[in-house]
């Protein structure tokens, strides 16, 4: 793994805190760059019409009624209805207010967004020839609004941003989002075929006849566990159907990568990966939230990543029998899918490549660290453990832009004072929650186990913390693997190989990669763990080697993830067939019994663990009418069993407030 | 008259489709997100629910000729159900018929001959696809329309029947079904709509292998519509007037119309290299095709494009057009549509003899201002049109009376010499009405005068009505057979006369006394038009009547190469034509076929023997030798 290189981030806010202020930026005469030219422009209404009298849509229109009968005229109205839902706008002086209001709403939230500067240059330079995917990650309901700002920051036309109807419901703020280009999808297309096939012609007709940024995140969904979720393919398959069909000559993709300081939504979050439900979004629901964004909010990094042509991507894009068809109709061939399944993978990891650690990852990895090794840190302490774990991440390949690590300190606590706090003798603590009664109403809502108020209150700030630590995972997860395969006994690279490989896909849900480039991986790690004194090559034999403090780090980095799969294999062993929801609730209620790593309560973790073992076959997935029921495939199970409890670390650690990291915080009660 | 009460109770034709097929039915293309549209067809799997199993077309459809007075049967033409007054008159006249004696219909066969199909083929073909080895399925499926087919038919004379029926519903399944053929040796012959008047689809007799007949009647649904480019792309056993129906529910025509489109379809379009009444506006099948889609034994022929037009060494679409289902199967058809036209107007103009009806449609062709149809009658044809008439009100009567003695006292036409040309023209009502002044004002140039509308409409609904008189003709002891020619202009009016005199002397010299010999030109071009000739002869007194008649058509064939004439205009050499076939396209050009043959199908899987590819055997005999070794 090499050294990072230096990225140069400029805060692009820092300028409107001066006097030139925010009005005038907003009112500036403005002429954007578009992602390609055209011969005429078509206004998103002329969009609406082209894509309404699309030849698809029509022999659509024309099999739909030959197949079930149906007046055409109604269900041309009726795409006509699924347009008007769901189209882009672009209003001018809706930008302008928006754009003002984004501002004042940074400056109360103290935000600095940092930029890669050169990469937006460069991209722009590169610009006017084909259309353009943003593909950022997804976190935070901030992720589009930054995106969109940044745009406007840099004189590229506002992208269209694909977004969920949890917004269009919402008064003023839903119209004012479309005016600023966003267009409204469903989330769900089964069933209703003629949404779909106009969502499909829509979103096709952006990509090759609107000249600006498409934008739509592959994960699906804000990952609440701030990692990187296994993409979607939906989307990025309709918005690849031009390039395949001909219609346009390359498609760029720029993956982006968003890293927070601080996620505004990380409490819900953590409530939701216990199984409290998400509130419903509504403008109401925003302004009472405006009041808690009066706070400190740190940094936001948004690194733009190398532009990836999918042609060059795809070397080669043969011709097929759908060049036969009239260019509407042409849709993407089996084959063609895989390709863009690819795609979507590959860009998964190339955003994750563009992970920024932020000072608040730094900090949450030493925190976690002390709080696992039950040992407190002074903050002298803290910042020489920050130090070293910048250089440990720069060797693993990360970038970090960090160039004060005491100023930063100081400033992410104040930032995340609500998490964690420097005690009296200046030394850094995790905030325990507070003793939570569940209402009776929450509790019929919530999709797991019923847990203790006491699990709650400690069990929330840790997951909190494992947020900021996530993100980081994907630099040591491998090594980490290694590491533990190492320390069970003396092993050659190729005894390894199998059993690496086989926790890789244990995890693969939890941890994305792609299985490609795993082999490459793993002899990069090998490399890492021996170059680092992790592991040692001995005769042929890898053992473990001296530096037990990097061990230590890649240990604990790895273990929620595998006592949670450990848990979940045991659960469905011993229930032999069990649906989703049950083996959830019952990993959760082993996992609050035997005391462990808080995130192993994580409902989401259990969910992709299950998936794991499904993968490695050790269960069997049967769709039954409401629920996934899963079953035991015996002999592969054990071995999978095995294979896990060899590796587990084993780690004796009180998450509850008799932990000294932990600051006991749970005399105030309050209802949720 | 048993017959014709079993007609009424079948008329509506919602007869459960029922085939002793097994049934595998793979839905294909039907995932709702789809852009297919499936046809339910006029036609079920069942043809003989619906269809004349012992001649051509509907069941119910007929004419009668042994009541007080004749008329059509059924209700689905528009002359159905009227009695015809002057028919009966008209058949004495012509042909001495005794319409006293009861019509000659046949008793449905009851055996046939055992299917060769092995079994275990069979199992493999019904894991691709509907199967049926039914005597019937098999029977009807063993011949196209030709007077020959028809008499075997009858008389259940046919020497060979194929084994088997296969129904394909897409592409993949004929794929499938081919490479079995190619692995077990068995003979395909793609089968449409059964009307080929060539012998193309008929058995071929001293086939030693177990023949599948593939009907591609399932294969009917049309799998996209751009009403913006103007295409289709279809299913090729769609069938004319299920695929004209669904054009136009949606305000489009395909616009080819052959005398059977109610029955052909489009794969044998193709196969045939078809020709529709409508060509002048709609153009002849090559003009109306794009693209076609073919499996052969070698595998699918298709161009990797869909354009307008390419430049790209011999184009193989036109060896598929006219391959006479000799080189594979065609599965799928693009081809142009266009916009129902506003306003459909018929029309018709006397001359005063053929010659001069001639010289009009050569100066219209000339000034390219044929309107989508333009036809000549010749005196018999229009004689023959008069009979069918209907009965009238008494103001018809009067009018037609006016109209008559306008014509031969007024005019001085000559009622034994005079022709009609009959016109369909089609357009905005600006352009028709533009389009009938020039022609009447050319027709003025060589003699002729308008005569209505209503002569031209009759002229056309007759169109479909002509092919079932054949089956009533036979009934009473008269062959009759139609055959056509094209020939360049200069040639025309000597071929036309050559021809009939020739028949008159064959006649002459067989001691034929009554038939009838007549012509009419139905296309034309800038270098010549299509000539149609229709034949009848009372046969009672001969032994063997189609070998009669066909020595004669031989005959006259001969007569019309040899005043400059093709083999055939749209109709196809088949069996029935091979004769000409070499000195048509010379040798060279015969080698060419054989070369083709050799490329796409070595080992003779569509063993129809037509053209010059009856003494072809491919590389069995190479494989016959190598095992004799």
């Amino acid at each position: 793994m090499k050294m990072s290189e230096v990225v140069e981030f400029r805060d692009i806010l820092l300028a409107r805190k001066m006097e030139s202020g925010i009005f005038q930026f907003m009112t500036r005469a403005w002429h954007p760059l578009r992602t390609f030219n055209m011969d005429k422009y078509y206004s998103p209404q002329e969009l609406k019409g082209m894509v309404l009298d699309s030849v698809y849509l029509d022999s659509f229109i024309e099999a739909e009624t030959a197949r079930n009968g149906g007046c055409k005229v109604k269900l041309k109205k009726e795409v006509m209805n699924y347009l008007e839902e769901m189209c882009l706008d672009k209003k001018m002086h809706v930008i302008r207010w928006m754009g003002i209001a984004f501002l004042k709403i940074s400056f109360m939230m103290k935000i600095g967004i940092f930029v890669n500067e050169p990469a937006v240059l460069k991209l722009r330079s590169s610009m006017k020839t084909n259309p353009i995917l943003f593909l950022p990650t997804h976190r935070s309901y901030a992720d589009f609004c930054l995106m969109t700002y940044l745009c406007y920051h840099y004189d590229i036309d506002l992208p269209a941003v694909a977004a969920g109807m949890d917004f269009y419901s919402m008064a003023v703020v839903g119209k004012a989002m479309r005016e600023t280009g966003a267009f409204y999808i469903r989330r769900t297309l089964a069933g209703d075929h003629l949404y779909a096939a106009t969502l499909k012609q829509y979103v096709r007709t952006l990509v090759s006849k609107y000249p600006s940024p498409i934008e739509f995140f592959l994960e699906g969904t804000r990952s609440r566990s701030n990692k990187s979720l296994p993409p979607k393919y939906g989307m990025l398959s309709m918005s690849l159907v031009p390039l395949f069909a001909r219609e346009v000559s390359d498609i760029t993709i720029v993956p982006v990568n968003l890293s927070y300081d601080r996620l505004m939504e990380h409490g819900l979050f953590a409530y939701e990966h216990v199984g409290v439900p998400k509130p419903k979004e509504s403008t109401g629901g925003l302004l009472k939230s405006l009041y808690s964004l009066n706070d400190h909010y740190g940094n936001i990094y948004i690194n733009i990543g190398t532009p990836l042509s999918v042609k060059s991507y795809l070397n080669n894009i043969p011709n097929t029998n759908e060049m036969l068809k009239p260019v509407d109709l042409q849709q993407l061939t089996p084959e063609q899918f895989k390709q863009v399944q690819s795609v979507a993978n590959r860009v998964i990891i190339l955003q994750q490549k563009c992970t920024v650690a932020t000072i608040s990852n730094l900090l949450a990895l030493v925190l976690m660290s002390s709080l696992i090794e039950n040992r407190l840190l002074s903050l002298d302490e803290v910042l020489s453990q920050v130090e070293w774990m910048i250089t440990v991440l720069r060797t693993l390949g990360a970038t970090v832009f960090e160039n004060d690590v005491r100023g930063n300190v100081n400033r992410i606590l104040v930032v995340h004072s609500k998490m964690v706090k420097l005690d009296k003798e200046r030394r850094l603590r995790l905030l325990s929650g507070t003793l939570m009664d569940v209402s009776r109403d929450v509790q019929k809502k919530m999709k797991g186990h019923i847990l203790k108020a006491e699990t709650m209150a400690t069990a929330i700030p840790i997951i909190q913390l494992q947020l900021y630590v996530n993100p980081i995972l994907h630099y040591l997860v491998p090594p980490a693997i290694v590491l533990l395969i190492v320390l069970r006994r003396p092993i050659t690279k190729d005894e390894l190989s199998s059993d690496y490989h086989q926790i890789r896909k244990l995890l693969r849900h939890e941890f994305f990669h792609i299985e490609e480039t795993e082999e490459k991986t793993l002899a990069e790690s090998i490399d890492y763990c021996i170059q680092n004194n992790i592991i040692a090559s001995v005769d042929g034999q890898l053992v473990p080697g001296s530096d037990e403090r990097l061990q230590f780090l890649l240990k604990w980095s790895i273990w929620p993830a595998l006592t949670t799969l450990s848990l979940a294999a045991d659960i469905t062993t011993e229930q032999v067939n069990c649906g989703h929801k049950q083996a959830l609730k019952l990993v959760q209620e082993r996992a609050e019994r035997s005391g462990c790593h808080p995130y192993c309560l994580s409902l989401e973790s259990i969910g992709n663990c299950l998936q794991g073992l499904v993968l490695g076959r050790a269960l069997i997935k049967q769709k039954d009418t409401a629920d996934t029921i899963y079953q035991l495939s015996p002999e592969v199970m054990e071995k999978c069993q095995h294979l896990i409890n060899t590796v587990q670390p084993k780690f004796k650690v009180a998450f509850d407030v008799s932990n000294s990291v932990i600051l006991d915080n749970t005399h105030v009660l309050c209802r949720l | 008259m048993s017959q014709n009460a079993n007609n009424d109770n079948i008329r509506t034709g919602d007869k459960k489709n029922s085939s002793s097929a097994t049934t595998k039915r793979s839905e294909i293309n039907n995932n709702s997100d789809s852009t297919v549209i499936k046809v339910k067809s006029v036609i079920p799997r069942r043809r003989q629910d619906i269809l004349k199993w012992y001649g051509w077309g509907y069941k119910d459809s007929m004419f009668q000729l042994d009541g007080d007075v004749a008329y059509f049967t059924g209700n689905r033409y528009l002359i159905a159900g009227k009695s015809l007054p002057h028919l009966q008159n008209w058949a004495y006249e012509n042909f001495k018929v005794d319409l006293k004696k009861p019509p000659k219909i046949p008793e449905m066969p009851t055996s046939f001959p055992e299917t060769r199909l092995p079994a275990d083929i069979r199992q493999e073909l019904e894991g691709i696809a509907s199967v049926s080895v039914d005597g019937m399925d098999r029977l009807i499926r063993a011949h196209g329309q030709t007077l020959k087919d028809i008499s075997d038919l009858r008389g259940n004379k046919f020497p060979r029947i194929p084994d088997a029926v296969i129904w394909p519903e897409s592409h993949e399944q004929v794929e499938q079904i081919v490479k079995c053929a190619s692995k077990h040796g068995f003979v395909i012959i793609p089968f449409g709509g059964g009307t080929s008047v060539s012998g193309a689809v008929t058995c071929p007799p001293k086939e030693q292998r177990p023949i599948v007949v593939l009907d591609t009647s399932d294969m009917n649904s049309i799998l996209w519509l751009d009403k913006e480019q103007l295409l289709a792309r279809v299913q090729a056993g769609i069938i004319g007037q299920d695929l004209e129906r669904e054009m136009r529910a949606r305000g489009f025509t395909v616009g080819h119309e052959p005398d059977s489109y109610e029955f052909s379809t489009l794969g044998g379009w193709v196969a045939t290299r078809a020709s529709g009444m409508k060509k002048n506006t709609y153009g002849n099948i090559e003009d109306l095709i794009v693209q076609t889609k073919v499996v052969t034994a070698r595998g699918v022929l298709e161009k990797s494009c869909r354009v307008p037009r390419i430049s790209c060494g011999p184009e193989f679409e036109h060896i598929v057009m006219g391959s006479e289902g000799c080189l594979g199967v065609v599965t799928e058809v693009t081809l142009k549509i266009r916009p129902l036209p506003p306003v459909v107007q018929y029309g018709s103009l006397v001359f005063p003899d053929w010659d001069s009806g001639v010289q009009f449609e050569r100066e219209v062709a000339r000034q390219r201002l044929q309107p989508s149809s333009i036809r000549l009658m010749d005196n018999e044809q229009f004689r023959f049109g008069q009979a069918l008439k209907t009965e009238s009100s008494w103001g018809g009567v009067f009018l037609d009376g006016l109209k008559r003695i306008y014509i031969t006292r007024i005019k001085g036409f000559d009622p034994t010499k005079l022709c009609v040309v009959t016109l369909l023209m089609e357009g905005t009502a600006e352009d028709v009405a533009e389009r009938e002044k020039k022609l009447n004002s050319i027709a003025a140039q060589f003699g002729g005068i308008p005569a209505g509308a209503e002569n031209g409409e009759r002229g056309y609904t007759l169109t479909f009505v002509i092919a079932y008189l054949r089956d009533v003709a036979m009934e009473y002891g008269i062959v009759a057979e139609s055959f056509e020619t094209s020939v360049p202009w200069d040639r025309t009016a000597a071929l036309c006369s050559r021809v009939k005199r020739r028949i008159r002397d064959e006649c002459a010299a067989r001691g034929i006394q009554h038939y009838l010999i007549s012509c009419r030109l139905t296309q034309t071009y800038d270098a010549g038009c299509c000539i149609y000739f229709y034949f009848a002869h009372n046969s009672e007194k001969f032994i063997d009547p189609v070998a009669t008649y066909e020595e004669i058509e031989e005959a006259a064939r001969d007569e019309i190469i040899a005043s400059g004439g093709s083999i055939s205009h749209h109709h196809g050499v088949g069996k029935l034509r091979k004769k000409w076939y070499t000195d048509t396209v010379s040798e060279p050009g015969r080698q060419l076929l054989l070369a083709a043959k050799r490329a796409l199908d070595p080992d003779n899987i569509f063993a129809l023997r037509n053209m010059a590819l009856d003494e072809y055997d491919g590389d069995q005999e190479d494989i016959g030798i190598k095992s004799k070794l």
